[in-house]
């Protein structure tokens, strides 16, 4: 099976999470290339602390995504996961940005 | 039972459910309802009884089927067999408003605190709330809004037409 | 505009403090989530791709200038700065903490506004015409009915779990700015044999994977009848609408699949039940709910100016905006101004805090104080002196707001897609601002004319594809990206789902054959009076199809 890690979103914030598993203690990070990668049968204690984590009302839905290992770290493979880690693909609309515009 | 609530009050609950009028020597004494396939079958054997009556309605069953016999009723059960499912709420304003039913409307199936409010103003008076709520601040459910629009069970004109309330 | 009584301030006071519960509730773990997005989602709070959403509910479409400055303020406090305004009246925030929404509440309900309905399977933010009040081809102002409509559907006891969500719109004049036709349910206010106005109502229209048109089950209702019958309507849907699938589940499937006919008998028979009940509405009624609605007063203005007409002859860019962007009031010596929320440089429909801010001050200095939002993303300034119209074209210049494009190729509707929505299954602000971006060339876009490109990203069709002229909708074809176009379509009285044309486009030939489809309409036009949608209809598909794929 191909390499994944456990994606959720956090219940208080909303924002998007991924799974670290440190000897045996869980932790969400914002950041994919923190996450904890795992085959086969690593990936049963992902998602058990994942749905505990859930049980936690810590996060919303967690589920598993593919990813891959790169020089730059991990890499979600689909398009979706790769939004979902970096942020919308566009620049979000900004005061200062406008601001600066028009001064020039 | 300690997860029914009646007329907004934790009660014990008084009836049983039943069915099986096959074998007809059996009727239980004591209040008890019936579905209602059984009560069409069986009407007289059941009305011979001692004890009140009470039929269950699928949510996809007509209530007008029953209009003729409300008055010989003292319970409808209504299901909710899922909390998104809002069927019943249908059914439980056309038997107080249409039919005028005197009776007990009794909520069943996914009963939450959240829609309380709403099955009341719908004509529903008896909730078996599911298994894992909390009656008592489920009580509290029925008096989070005190605001009105429009007409249902419990007011007969929309907000416009009704006597502004003091606050 | 209607102004709350005490008890709809109390009704606001008290969602909130029961949101507040659910929240709290939520957060300790006494609510499961599956239970809890019923609940939040009737508060128009989703959770998407990046964050939590809030939709808040922009009435019928009217804002004052003290709710923008509260949109603002909510946009620069609890979100990054800046809202979405939707294609149904609504605003959307794309970062809000869920432990913030309850105070968001707080400070929407201060100045009469909140989240209620805005999503989940209940009745929706009724919709209108942005034009109400102003608009010259009025029959009558719509949104007192949509005021009715607006406390008869809120906290709707028996309707609060439909099927399916439930979306109405209301429009009172000939030309439809509403979308009527697309909509679960459609009202169109029209004038009878005797003069008296009541209502055309259109049931079952909607987008999504299965688009309909509406039918019109009735040709007309007397007024006095609006919601006893909306009541009908809705009490059959609730009844007999499908369940077992979510796809099936709206109102237009019901009315499909039990045949016009019968559906229009099963309301009947309901409505002859409960016509007479309380929700009859009286003479009394209409005069209580109108005068929240009266006309300002107006000054006694002509309608010719001279220094706004030596600005048309002397400045060709002022000339370009008042010809695209504004449009007859029935007042003489008032305008009606389109604020373009269409650039290249903000996804379609997107305002940053200051930019509210600055609306609502140009609408107290210029409008009367009120804002409008449309059905296509854009912002009205509806009672602007003609005499102001210089100044204001300056203030709107400076702050991005005056590209001259309403109704033209790049004011294009664009559902906010992958780049923050959990169902979307591609991109669509991108390929929205290539488009801009491609056809920035005000004499290209004004020889096009008027032509509507709507853009989704995904089947749910929240960027209402189906009735664009050209309408492109984003799928994701084993991993990549790929956009299907259709021609055709039209949301307005003329309304029309548009045809699929062919094999879809990758990302980056998707603006190359949009070009093609507008060179061939150019090349085929009678004359320019001929618009887009007059093209395909005489010539049908072929000649689009041959350049595109041929």
């Amino acid at each position: 099976m191909a390499l994944q890690v456990y994606t959720a979103s956090l219940l208080k914030e909303g924002l998007v999470a991924y799974l670290c598993l440190e000897n045996g203690r869980p932790s969400w990070t914002f950041d994919i290339s923190q996450a904890t990668a795992g085959h086969d049968e690593e990936l049963d204690a992902l998602k058990l602390a994942a749905e505990r984590s859930e049980q936690d009302n810590i996060v919303v839905a967690p589920y598993a995504i593919e990813v891959l290992e790169t020089d730059s770290g991990i890499m979600a493979t689909t398009k979706r996961e790769q939004i979902r880690a970096s942020g919308p693909t566009i620049t979000l609309p900004q005061d200062k940005i406008r601001e600066s515009r028009r001064a020039a | 039972m300690d997860n029914y609530i009646k007329d907004r009050k934790i009660e014990a609950d008084e009836w049983m459910p039943f069915t099986g009028l096959e074998d007809g020597s059996s009727l239980p004494s004591g209040d008890i309802y019936v579905p209602l396939e059984e009560w069409m079958q069986a009407r007289e054997m059941l009305l011979a009884r001692n004890g009140r009556l009470g039929v269950a309605l699928r949510n996809t069953d007509d209530p007008g089927i029953i209009k003729d016999d409300l008055e010989r009723l003292d319970l409808i059960v209504l299901e909710f067999p899922k909390m998104a499912d809002g069927r019943a709420f249908s059914q439980a304003r056309i038997l107080r408003e249409r039919y005028g039913f005197q009776g007990e409307i009794r909520a069943t199936g996914d009963v939450l605190h959240d829609q309380l409010f709403y099955m009341q103003r719908c004509g529903i008076n008896g909730y078996e709330l599911r298994a894992d709520q909390n009656p008592a601040n489920s009580l509290k459910a029925f008096d989070e809004m005190t605001v009105t629009y429009q007409p249902a069970a419990d007011e007969e004109f929309p907000i416009w037409r009704r006597e502004p309330k003091s606050i | 505009m209607y102004q709350y009584s005490e008890q709809d301030h109390q009704l606001l006071l008290e969602r909130v403090a029961q949101f507040r519960g659910q929240v709290e509730r939520r957060v300790k773990g006494e609510l499961s989530e599956e239970e809890f997005k019923h609940q939040r989602l009737r508060n128009g709070l989703y959770l998407q791709l990046h964050a939590y959403m809030l939709r808040v509910a922009i009435p019928y479409g009217l804002l004052s200038s003290d709710q923008m400055r509260t949109l603002a303020h909510i946009a620069r406090k609890y979100d990054k700065g800046y809202g979405h305004f939707s294609t149904r009246q609504n605003i959307q925030y794309n970062w809000p903490k869920l432990e913030d929404v309850p105070d968001i509440l707080d400070d929407l309900a201060k100045v009469e506004m909140h989240a209620i309905q805005t999503s989940g399977n209940c009745i929706r933010n009724t919709t209108s015409d942005p034009l109400a009040g102003v608009a010259r081809d009025e029959i009558e102002d719509p949104r007192p009915y949509c005021e009715l409509i607006r406390q008869w559907s809120t906290f709707h006891p028996e309707f609060n779990f439909l099927p399916r969500k439930f979306k109405i719109a209301v429009s009172g004049a000939t030309q439809d700015r509403a979308a009527v036709a697309v909509h679960d349910i459609g009202l169109r206010l029209v004038r009878n044999d005797t003069g008296e106005t009541g209502f055309e109502v259109h049931v079952g229209g909607g987008l999504g994977r299965t688009p309909m048109i509406g039918k019109v089950i009735r040709p007309f209702l007397p007024k006095q009848h609006m919601l006893t019958y909306l009541e009908a309507i809705l009490r059959v849907y609730n009844m007999l609408g499908r369940r077992d699938n979510i796809y099936k589940a709206r109102i237009k499937i019901l009315v499909h699949e039990t045949g016009e006919d019968n559906f229009r008998e099963m309301v009947e028979a309901e409505w002859e039940k409960i016509k007479k009940g309380g929700l009859h509405l009286r003479d009394e009624d209409f005069e209580w709910i109108k005068k929240f609605f009266l006309d300002p007063e107006y000054e006694e203005l002509s309608d010719r100016d001279g220094e706004f007409e030596n600005l048309l002859l002397t400045n060709a860019e002022f000339a370009r905006w008042v010809d695209k962007n504004i449009e007859l009031h029935k007042q003489p010596g008032y305008r009606i101004v389109y604020l373009s929320l269409k650039t290249a440089h903000q996804p379609p429909g997107d305002v940053t805090a200051d930019q509210m801010d600055a609306i609502a001050d140009l609408a107290d200095k210029y409008s009367l104080g009120q804002i409008r939002s449309t059905h296509r993303q854009n912002l009205v300034l509806s009672d602007v002196r003609l005499k102001d119209l210089p100044a204001l074209w300056g203030e709107l210049k400076a702050l991005d707001l005056a590209t001259p494009n309403y109704n033209h190729v790049t004011d294009i509707i664009s559902c906010p897609g992958l780049d923050y929505c959990a169902l979307a299954t591609a991109r669509s602000i991108p390929i929205s601002q290539a488009i801009t971006q491609r056809f920035d060339d005000y004499d290209f876009v004004n020889d096009l004319g008027d032509v509507s490109i709507n853009i989704s990203g995904c089947i749910n069709a929240c960027g209402h594809h189906h009735v664009a002229n050209i309408g492109i909708l984003g799928v994701n074809k084993k991993g990549v990206e790929v956009y299907q176009m259709t021609l055709g379509g039209s949301a307005r009285e003329d309304a029309a789902i548009g045809k699929i044309i062919g094999p879809a486009f990758e990302a980056d030939e998707i603006v190359d054959a949009v070009s093609d489809v507008l060179s061939v309409y150019l090349e085929n036009r009678e004359d320019p009076e001929e618009t887009f949608l007059m093209t395909y209809r005489r010539l049908g598909d072929a000649p689009f199809k041959e350049r595109l794929y041929g």
